[in-house]
């Protein structure tokens, strides 16, 4: 058998770094939660909070470094166009992301005093980083286009991404915690769900409207049928999870991890619609994955650390998470 | 305004605060893992002591390398699109293993080093400051490569103005990578032992006497003493394989006009480009020619052999001359300390005083060689086969400008912040000596028994 590895390979990349961005958005997404939901915390719920991320937050950042890092590698065309085009929100997304991640660090470190500063630095890090990404999604989804309907197209984005990160940092602090900062959470769940399940019916209906392309890949006849449980699969788990918030925490703790998987799982769905949006191109309407692919060579040398590799980073990436399974207590160095 | 120069201001400025960190954790993970293994050897709770310590430096360094590093990833593709699109068949791959091999490594295993030291038995804790260690140094090994390949790239060819690899071995062990890892690798040593020196100095000054202080203290000291005669023989024998590779750039460094034999050594000198002469020239007669020939009558290049095509003269020359200069004060810092402390086993008062600022030395000595060398390969992104000018992108100069601004401002106060917590943790240190509770370690009780948590984060 013989395959076609100039067609294969470009194909096979955008399905890594549609992967890796998944991965991010999933984890990193309730880090950043966290980050937004400091704001209607105790300082002494803060600590807790941190401790629940504090020792995963850096290997989940890592993932967007691979995201960029494989557009980086395998698509240097559609890299150097989307980063250009996007250098404003970029650069607010890399300060949100820079004052997010010292401050994790700085707010143990600094005399008592200070510790204040600093919390305000991670939500206000957290909160740039999280508007900047939805910003960019909106933006990139119109085809780059930063006239007056695309920014409030990814303003609208932004706003929704926003509340699904929120969300996702309630989910994991339901899982993390115990007692009343749980039961704060799943509150604070309840209601982040609301406004997500608004954002994206909002954007949903927006989308196909903004983008002829994008509403000509969904409203034909059959791919309709094929596509339609993508978003009614999307809306009973979001029904589902809603009602499992007046139920929640549920005695001896079950089903705690719920919440966070049910989001992981409605984000999946929701990344696999954008994908189908998407395909082929990279860019839209622009660059398609072939056009913009390194060449075969260089991404078969890729391709193989990374077949190597991927399953031994996930592997003891969950190693990691094991290490720190359990509710959350107190971080210390020692 | 210039969207070009401005986008090298902006790289130079990431670049300059990114290497900052790298500098501290690459070599700071080996003396955490020393730490360690003195500990599980000796049972001796005060190198545990100094093992807490600087694992908070540790984490906070990395912390600040990870988020400049994240920026300057993006930066590749917002500013220098060129660079990819030229060279990112070569660059790439280097780049991916870095992210694949090292980074996810390091990120990973870091949580189990810093908060892990009780959920985990005390091997595994080993092992994870072992991978954390070798996660950094793995990640040094590819961004050199990547970076030695722009200064002498080998094992490629052109097609259709794109660059394709040949041969990755030749592109990964190119003719500079070898020269200028051992030389990066020595510097990051350099740095880590001269800043826990000058930290323990600190703290010794503040009345600190305490067995942790003393053994962080001596660590610093003797290994800076040992490394600096080494790091000075491999600067050398880097500098002659620049010669070789990157003549322009050793015309640079030497701010020598004109290729002949018989070339002094400048010690001092203003060189102005515009008339190709030095003013106020300070020379040691055939000094150039015996260090870089080893005979007087060798002949060095000189800058009109490569008219418009040599970097330009005064960054490279003075980066070069306080590199070098901050060395030689190293070597006399380190060796001073580490004679008192083997012969008189104390420190004379003045020189923990000098030892203070001199714990900065190393990032200065580092920002000074790579300003010499990065500078040095101007007008080239990578040397013959792509030029800088060629490689920025279409983003308006009022963009980069807004973005340099609020880095700057931004990397400003972050680094008074950085330094501050690292007096704050000094002090601290000092304040409590030997006195705070350590707590329990899996499999391994210490002599205070009772776990109290001193921090959270």
């Amino acid at each position: 058998m013989s395959f076609d590895w100039p067609t294969l390979l470009p194909l096979i990349f955008a399905g890594l770094m549609g992967l890796a961005i998944l991965i991010y958005v999933i984890l990193d997404g309730f880090d950043l939660g966290i980050g937004i939901l400091f704001a209607a915390a105790e300082d002494t719920e803060q600590d807790t909070m941190i401790a629940a991320i504090g020792p995963f937050w850096d290997a989940n950042e890592t993932w967007l470094v691979l995201a960029v890092g494989l557009l980086l590698v395998a698509f240097p065309l559609a890299h150097g166009t989307i980063l250009t085009a996007l250098y404003i929100p970029v650069f607010v997304l890399l300060v949100g992301l820079i004052l997010r991640g010292v401050a994790f660090d700085f707010r143990a470190k600094v005399p008592a005093g200070r510790k204040h500063r600093w919390n305000r630095i991670f939500f206000l890090g957290s909160v740039i980083a999280s508007l900047a990404q939805g910003y960019m999604l909106g933006v990139y989804v119109l085809g780059l286009d930063v006239g007056p309907g695309g920014v409030a197209f990814g303003a609208l984005v932004a706003l929704c991404l926003a509340a699904a990160y929120v969300a996702m940092g309630a989910a994991w602090v339901i899982y993390k915690t115990e007692g009343d900062l749980q039961k704060k959470a799943v509150l604070w769940l309840r209601t982040a769900l609301v406004l997500t399940a608004l954002g994206m019916v909002a954007v949903s209906l927006a989308t196909p409207f903004a983008s002829a392309r994008i509403f000509d890949k969904w409203f034909v006849w059959p791919a309709m049928l094929y596509l339609s449980p993508l978003p009614t699969l999307s809306a009973v788990l979001f029904l589902w999870l809603w009602r499992q918030t007046f139920h929640l925490p549920k005695p001896g703790d079950r089903h705690a991890l719920l919440p966070f998987l049910t989001l992981a799982a409605i984000f999946t769905l929701g990344f696999a619609g954008l994908a189908w949006s998407f395909y082929p191109f990279v860019v839209p309407d622009r660059l398609t994955i072939w056009q913009a692919a390194s060449a075969p060579e260089s991404l078969a040398v890729i391709l193989v650390g990374t077949v190597v590799v991927l399953p031994i980073i996930i592997f003891y990436s969950f190693f990691a998470y094991r290490v720190f399974a359990g509710k959350a207590t107190d971080l210390t160095y020692d | 305004m210039d969207p070009l120069i401005l986008s090298r201001i902006q790289f130079g400025a990431n670049i300059s605060f990114h290497i900052l960190f790298p500098a501290i954790t690459i070599a700071l993970g080996w003396v955490l893992l020393f730490f360690k293994l003195r500990y599980n050897a000796t049972n001796d709770s005060a190198w545990m002591r100094a093992y807490f310590t600087w694992v908070k430096v540790f984490a906070l360094s990395f912390a600040m390398g990870v988020v400049s590093g994240v920026t300057m990833s993006f930066q590749f593709g917002t500013n220098w699109p060129g660079y990819m699109e030229t060279v990112g068949n070569i660059a790439g791959p280097l780049l991916a293993y870095e992210i694949l091999t090292a980074f996810f490594l390091e990120a990973a295993f870091l949580g189990i080093m810093l908060f892990g030291f009780r959920r985990v038995s005390n091997r595994v804790h080993t092992l994870a400051t072992v991978l954390v260690a070798g996660g950094t140094t793995l990640s040094a090994f590819w961004i050199i490569a990547l970076n030695s390949w722009m200064q002498t790239p080998a094992g490629f060819e052109m097609r259709d103005g794109v660059a394709h690899a040949t041969d990755w071995w030749a592109v990964v062990f190119n003719p500079s990578m070898p020269y200028r890892l051992v030389h990066m690798m020595l510097a990051s040593g350099l740095t880590v032992s001269f800043l826990v020196a000058g930290l323990s100095a600190l703290r010794y000054l503040y009345g600190d006497r305490s067995e942790s202080m003393w053994k962080a203290l001596r660590t610093g000291v003797f290994t800076a003493a040992i490394l600096i005669p080494i790091q000075i023989f491999a600067g050398d024998q880097h500098g002659l394989n620049t010669l070789e590779h990157q003549p322009q750039k050793i015309a640079a460094m030497e701010a020598n006009w004109n290729t002949g034999p018989n070339v002094p050594l400048v010690l001092f000198a203003l060189p102005d480009e515009a008339a190709k002469e030095n003013r106020f020239e300070l020379t040691i007669p055939d000094g150039a020619s015996l260090i870089l020939r080893h005979s007087a009558g060798g002949i060095v290049p000189g800058l009109n052999d490569y008219a418009g095509n040599h970097p330009p003269v005064f960054p490279v020359f003075w980066g070069f001359r306080i590199m070098v200069g901050t060395g030689l004060l190293m070597l006399a810092v380190s060796w001073s300390a580490a004679f008192f402390l083997k012969r008189r086993h104390g420190l004379p008062k003045p020189l923990a005083l000098v030892m203070v600022p001199m714990a900065l030395s190393g990032w200065l000595a580092t920002l000074a060689g790579w300003y010499t060398t990065e500078i040095g390969r101007q007008p080239w992104l990578v040397t013959g086969v792509l030029r800088t000018a060629d490689a920025v992108g279409p983003v308006a100069g009022s963009h980069v400008a807004l973005s340099l601004a609020v880095y700057l401002i931004l990397y400003v106060l972050l680094l008074i912040a950085y330094l501050g917590v690292l007096v704050h943790l000094a002090l601290k240190a000092a304040k409590d000596g030997d006195t705070s509770p350590l707590p329990g370690v899996m499999n391994r009780p210490l002599s205070q028994p009772v776990a109290q948590p001193g921090e959270t984060s």
